[in-house]
């Protein structure tokens, strides 16, 4: 079975039916696991012996009837949420062997369902990053040019066919850009349907726990499995429509697509075309077109930047060296947190704790802080606004192609790239990244952004077959 | 020492953080460039627009309050140093 070309439900009926095991699959991949994640350092700890313990627990639950729904299918889960089996590093070296006393939310919903964890997968700095360029371990390669990086290594896990489907973190782009620089579909739902308890974040208001995959397909059996309330995550909601079933795609009449002109303004030429294209493409296929205006999104971004870094500020706080992670050496108390703190955050996360205290301070609070508030609640109206002339919009989800390794960036260079990303998560609407075509043998995502709760529309429109799509390269 | 220098002193300070002084030199730097990035959206006229405080719009409807196991010998396991039912630092008092 070759997980590439294989749906899960294929995946599960083959399990189910005894075509093969739980432990036959999760072995298979453990093997595919050490050949492919050489060179590429997708993975900062694999599951090994758990993974296949688990697989003969779900074989024997098989054997006896039981009807999980995702029945040995391997999946990768990013190094922020919190997994009791495997180390939990955060994105810091001062936490490679901490063990989290608790499991997300998500990750034991998976597991419920007879999922297996494989591994967990590399991150920035803390998280914070869309490049895996700031991680300690070092960057995410990518697998379509080795020299350049994979954006998410979730994105790549899937990429490479070494696991089925991902879970990942988003909160400024991370997962949409990694899909779309590996060329796989990632999708960030809807603010509350997707419990974020177990998830270590540096910003709440807007990281949300994503899946990435081959198809979307896929995604909609797992959302299915994640959805719903959480009584651990307040701000969960009541999810009562299922989403397995998108066969159906939506009746090209009945829909419009908004295209933010000034939006695709930021993009090279060549990345454009990407884009003018696929609106053609919609369009020859009888969906309607809108051109509308989001005029905000470079100050959207911004307001993202100066509300992230306040709330990693504060939720670094935690990081003291006490109560978990590394105690740094000294007699003096406050010594001892300065070094702790030093030994936990790296250079990225030192500079947002630090910009974000300061943008919190007498005198700047009122100029920068609540200037974003409101910038951020016009976001959400422009937003809200555009689903008044369309049904879905078709933006990018990357500014650039992905970052060569050994390219010379600013900090601010990067925070920019998030310039398609971070005002949908402002918006708090789902959004989808699904290949659209490609640059120089390089995938280019397009994000489609629905209204809240609307994952099962972009899910269907998201299943048109571009022919670039990473199912028709080999 | 200008202001934007004097505020970031006292940042590092307030989260108490190890920073060298090329690192704090470099810090300077970078968030003066920050802040002049940030001006674009300082001229957003917002109007009367009110602060959005929340990634959405629903109402928090509280759960009632039921006490529950501590999961106290779980985080004294995650600590660095756990003893007698608290956490263990420096001694500030002789």
């Amino acid at each position: 079975m070759e997980l590439r070309k294989t749906s899960i439900h294929q995946a599960v009926e083959a399990v189910q039916q005894g075509e093969i095991t739980a432990f036959e699959l999760i072995e298979k991949t453990l093997k595919n696991c050490s050949v492919l994640d050489e060179g590429l350092n997708i993975f900062n700890s694999i599951a090994g012996i758990d993974a296949l313990e688990q697989a003969k627990a779900i074989d024997q639950k098989n054997e006896k009837g039981g009807n999980l729904p995702l029945a040995g299918i391997p999946v990768a889960v990013k190094d922020d949420l919190c997994y009791g089996v495997l180390p939990t590093s955060l994105g810091s070296a001062a936490f490679n062997e901490f063990m989290s006393p608790v499991t997300a939310a998500a990750v034991e919903r998976l597991m419920d369902a007879g999922a297996v964890v494989i591994g967990k997968t590399n991150l920035d700095d803390m998280g914070q990053g869309s490049t895996t360029l700031s991680s300690p371990g070092g960057p995410t390669v990518n697998p379509w040019q080795a020299e350049r990086t994979a954006g998410s290594a979730g994105a790549a896990a899937v990429a490479t066919g070494i696991c089925m489907f991902a879970l990942e973190s988003d909160s400024g782009g991370a997962q949409r850009q990694g899909a779309s620089h590996c060329g796989v579909v990632g999708l960030r739902p809807t603010t509350g349907r997707v419990s974020r308890y177990g998830l270590n974040t540096h910003c709440s208001s807007f990281a949300r726990v994503g899946i990435t995959a081959f198809s979307c397909e896929n995604i909609a059996g797992v959302l299915d499995i994640l959805s719903g309330f959480d009584e651990r995550d307040a701000a969960t909601a009541v999810c009562r429509e299922g989403i397995t079933e998108i066969s159906k795609i939506p009746n090209s009449d009945k829909l419009t697509i908004g295209y933010p002109v000034n939006a695709f303004d930021f993009l090279e030429p060549e990345l454009r075309e990407v884009f003018e294209k696929a609106r053609d493409e919609f369009a020859e296929r009888g969906y309607k077109i809108a051109e509308i205006d989001l005029g905000l999104l470079r100050e959207g971004l911004q307001a993202y930047y100066v509300i992230a870094l306040i709330e990693a500020s504060s939720n670094h706080a935690r990081f003291d060296g006490i109560r978990f992670g590394k105690t740094g050496e000294s007699e003096i108390l406050e010594e001892m947190y300065q070094h702790s703190r030093a030994e936990i955050l790296g250079k990225e996360a030192r500079r947002r704790s630090i910009f974000g205290t300061y943008l919190l301070s007498k005198g700047n609070y009122d100029q920068y802080y609540r200037q974003a508030l409101k910038v951020w609640k016009m976001v959400r109206q422009e937003f809200k606004k555009a689903f008044d002339q369309c049904d879905l919009l078709m933006l990018p989800a990357a500014k650039k192609l992905p970052r060569l390794l050994n390219e010379e960036y600013s900090f601010l260079d990067e925070y920019f790239e998030d310039l398609f990303c971070a005002p949908v998560s402002l918006s708090g609407m789902p959004a989808l990244t699904v290949p659209a075509g490609q640059v120089n043998q390089l995938p280019v995502g397009m994000q489609l952004v629905g209204p809240p709760f609307s994952e099962k529309t972009l899910l269907a429109l998201g299943s048109w077959d571009t022919g670039t799509g990473p199912l028709s390269q080999e | 020492m200008d202001d934007i220098s004097k505020g970031l002193e006292k940042a590092i300070k307030v989260i108490k953080i190890k920073v060298s002084s090329s690192e704090q030199e470099q810090l300077q730097r970078e968030l003066k460039e920050f802040l002049t990035w940030l001006e674009p959206m300082l001229l957003v006229d917002t109007g009367q627009t009110e602060q959005q405080f929340f990634g959405h719009d629903a109402v928090n409807v509280l759960r009632d309050d039921h006490p529950r196991q501590s999961e106290l010998a779980e985080l004294q396991e995650a600590a660095p140093k756990f003893a007698g039912g608290f956490y263990l630092v420096p001694k500030i008092l002789e």
